[in-house]
């Protein structure tokens, strides 16, 4: 756990500052604890991770390398069908269904990276919904495997085995919740060390000036590419943690509303920021919880906020709260 | 340039504003409501938005109808019903995510949904496996009440499987054999088709058949294949507003003058909202509201139509009846408990003023499915106020759908 508390702000203005940091991880650790007071259950605290985690992972691309994908819900969904192959037809294991999950989800990123690293701007973007169209279409398609519409299901999250010891993540939800905490603070941990990391420096160098860079020699579509399939990567081990959360994975995880979705969460978090997209997460699970308990119209609601956050906080609700430190 | 002080609001104080109105309409949910008593909590999720919402609609003011008849007669045990509504927006995934929600956030007592027969289907999973009491008002595939048949999950619509058998023998009598299917391709289209496919073939027919997304809107295309078939009867299969948009083209196809029209439903919803022209053909309607010779329909109506200023329909009959098997299955188990409740349910009756129909109207044990009768009859431009459908036949489900033929095998857990 110690490797995740460190700061993983990449932007050299910023000074190195524990204590937001501390702050965020007392939260999630004692998530459990304070939510049944505000209305909140353990479920949904997942949702915020998982999307938290889709939207981080997304921002790896976009918010540090500069480039638009609107269709990162393919990652996310094939995450979520890679894990439910597994404990559909396979066999009752939670790690083989994540690596499942990973495998499928990193694999395609890979393949349409590739495919797609050379083109820019409005190009890149649209390949990318193209590409999640056509997987969702598969799924939605595949009745026999993916169980087309109806999504797949008939298969539940298995305990983990630790020697003697087993964690009924099946039953139990807060031990559940640990344990996408657990993958959240791996997967973080990670994405912190890579934005240290030269290869970091050199996806932000691309998004400063992909010109200047490739001058100084480096590959930037390779590096594009590199971007893309980690970011697919960190997306798809969000997905295969949605399909553990529902017991269930359908064709929508694929579609494009959820790559707009996790977009949003993105932009309204902060996509300079390395919590920025988890905050996003938070305010936009949140609302979508609550308001939609209350209105039919729920998603006009988040759409006003994410007007009005664009407008007047256009870095975001976390880079407004740190230039306000700053300031 | 110098800034000059805006009079009036400011830009800052219409966002302090906003934030503290936003956050007083978050703090109190305005459908829940302090009480003396501890309310029992029903869930209902349904598909209030998306293609299916008409119908959505109706199961819910059925329900809220239902719940307000019983709160001014004691409630469910004596305490007052609080219904909790969320909307599926017809999406699985959503479905299952506000499932879950009503019963780990809400603590919802029992979980009543969906019209949506694949996200009842998914939801019959998240309450079997937290062990809530579910009732399906209104999905119809099989599994649900057949080879996937859970303990805790009792249904009001019929099958599939009761819909095809009820209304094939009248489809083949008034147009023949030859059938061409436009059908939603989900759950509920998969398996309604095989029905009629086996019932068809047991009368030597044949047919050719189209899978459409289940919110389709252009069947042009199909409608071409359709005519090109020559089909004596076209099965309209789709639901809500596609089904809607499906008859708009057949008729601005003149289709209507080359072929039959039929299918297992056709609901009051759909029919009001298509021209006259394209409210014909041979359907089922799973409980019909102008049954003058049964007192207690007549009574149920005139209350509705004056609560509501709508006449009820099969969706509304169901959030009628739902709300009824709670307070019923509660009253006789003197329990909320999953088991009990479930127990409870297993052969019971339907009084004549819950059934509002004739004959005995029960929820079969061996696979909790309820037996109404199915209204087989011809649709029609309307005679009156909302009279567009002329019954022809009440067929008693149990009489066409054997408990053999479910392929249910029901287990209580240990």
């Amino acid at each position: 756990m110690s490797e995740t508390t460190i700061p993983a702000m990449a932007d050299r203005t910023q000074q190195r500052n524990w204590l937001p940091l501390a702050a965020i991880w007392l939260v999630l650790i004692t998530v459990p604890i304070w939510l049944p007071y505000v209305g909140g259950y353990n479920a949904l605290a997942s949702r915020v991770l998982v999307f938290g985690l889709a939207a981080m992972g997304l921002n790896l691309l976009l918010g540090f390398t500069g480039t638009m994908s609107f269709g990162h819900a393919a990652y996310f969904g094939l995450g979520a069908y890679g894990a439910g192959f597994v404990l559909r037809y396979w066999i009752h294991s939670t790690p083989l269904a994540m690596l499942a999950a990973i495998l499928l989800g990193t694999a395609a990123g890979a393949l349409f990276g590739a495919l797609m690293a050379k083109r820019t701007g409005i190009y890149f973007a649209m390949l990318t919904i193209a590409f999640a169209q056509i997987c969702y279409y598969v799924a939605y398609s595949w009745n026999s495997v993916t169980g087309g519409y109806d999504g797949l299901r008939g298969f539940q999250r298995a305990p983990l085995h630790f020697g003697p010891y087993i964690v009924n993540i099946r039953d139990n939800g807060v031990l559940f919740y640990y344990f996408v905490l657990a993958v959240f603070a791996i997967c973080t941990g990670l994405m912190a060390m890579l934005l240290r990391s030269p290869l970091g420096r050199s996806f932000i160098a691309i998004r400063e000036n992909p010109r200047r860079t490739r001058f100084l020699g480096i590959p930037v579509e390779r590096h594009v590419w590199i971007s893309f399939t980690i970011s697919a990567f960190f997306t798809s081990v969000a997905g295969g943690l949605y399909a553990l959360l529902n017991n269930f994975a359908d064709p929508t995880a694929l579609f494009y509303v959820i790559s707009g979705n996790i977009v949003i969460m993105a932009v309204m978090g902060g996509m300079r920021s390395f919590w920025g997209p988890l905050i996003g997460a938070a305010v936009f699970v949140t609302l979508q919880d609550y308001i939609s308990s209350m209105t039919v119209n729920w998603m006009s609601f988040i759409g006003m906020i994410f007007v009005a956050v664009v407008l007047f906080f256009p870095r975001g609700l976390l880079g407004f709260i740190g230039r306000r430190r700053r300031a | 340039m110098e800034s000059t002080p805006t009079p009036g609001v400011g830009r800052r104080t219409l966002i302090k504003s906003g934030v503290a109105l936003g956050a007083m309409s978050l703090a109190g949910p305005a459908i829940i409501q302090a009480r003396g008593e501890t309310p029992v909590k029903l869930g209902w999720i349904d598909p209030l938005t998306g293609s299916l919402s008409a119908l959505a609609q109706s199961e819910v003011e059925g329900a809220k109808y239902a719940v307000s008849v019983l709160n001014k007669k004691n409630g469910i045990l004596g305490r007052p019903i609080e219904l909790l509504v969320e909307d599926s927006a017809n999406d699985v995934g959503t479905g299952v995510a506000k499932a879950r929600k009503l019963i780990d956030r809400d603590h919802v007592n029992m979980i009543f949904g969906d019209v949506n027969s694949g996200i009842a289907y998914a939801i019959e999973g998240v309450t079997n496996e937290k062990k809530i009491f579910h009732i399906v008002p209104g999905g119809h595939t099989d599994e649900i009440t057949g080879k996937d048949c859970k303990w805790n999950v009792f249904r009001i619509c019929n099958t599939t499987s009761m819909d095809a058998n009820a209304v094939t023998g009248e489809l083949i009598k008034h147009y023949g054999k030859r059938w061409y299917f436009i059908t939603p391709d989900y759950a509920y289209g998969h398996t309604l088709q095989a029905a009629f496919i086996r019932a068809l073939k047991k009368h030597g027919g044949e047919y050719q058949a189209a899978m459409m997304p289940i919110a389709a809107s252009d069947f042009s295309a199909t409608l071409i294949k359709a005519r090109a078939y020559k089909p004596n009867v076209l099965l309209n299969n789709m639901g809500g507003l596609a089904q809607i948009d499906c008859m708009k083209q057949f008729v601005q196809f003149g289709m209507n003058k080359q072929m039959g029209l039929g299918g297992a439903l056709y609901e009051l919803e759909s029919i009001k909202a298509v021209p006259p022209v394209a409210q014909t053909g041979w359907w089922d309607m799973e409980w019909w509201w102008n049954q003058p010779n049964v007192p207690e329909a007549v009574a149920f109506v005139k209350a509705f139509r004056a609560a509501t200023g709508k006449t009820p329909s099969a969706r509304h009959w169901f959030g009628w009846v739902a709300i009824h098997t709670a307070k019923m299955a509660a009253e006789k188990a003197k329990s909320l408990e999953a088991i009990k409740l479930a127990r409870a349910t297993e052969g019971m009756e339907l009084p004549p003023d819950v059934a509002l129909q004739p004959g005995k109207v029960f929820y079969r044990a061996g696979d909790h499915q309820l037996m109404p009768n199915i209204f087989v009859g011809q649709v029609h431009p309307p005679k009156g106020d909302d009279n567009v459908f002329t019954v022809a036949d009440a067929v008693p489900g149990a009489s066409i759908w054997p408990l053999a033929d479910t392929g249910c095998h029901m287990a209580y857990p240990a």
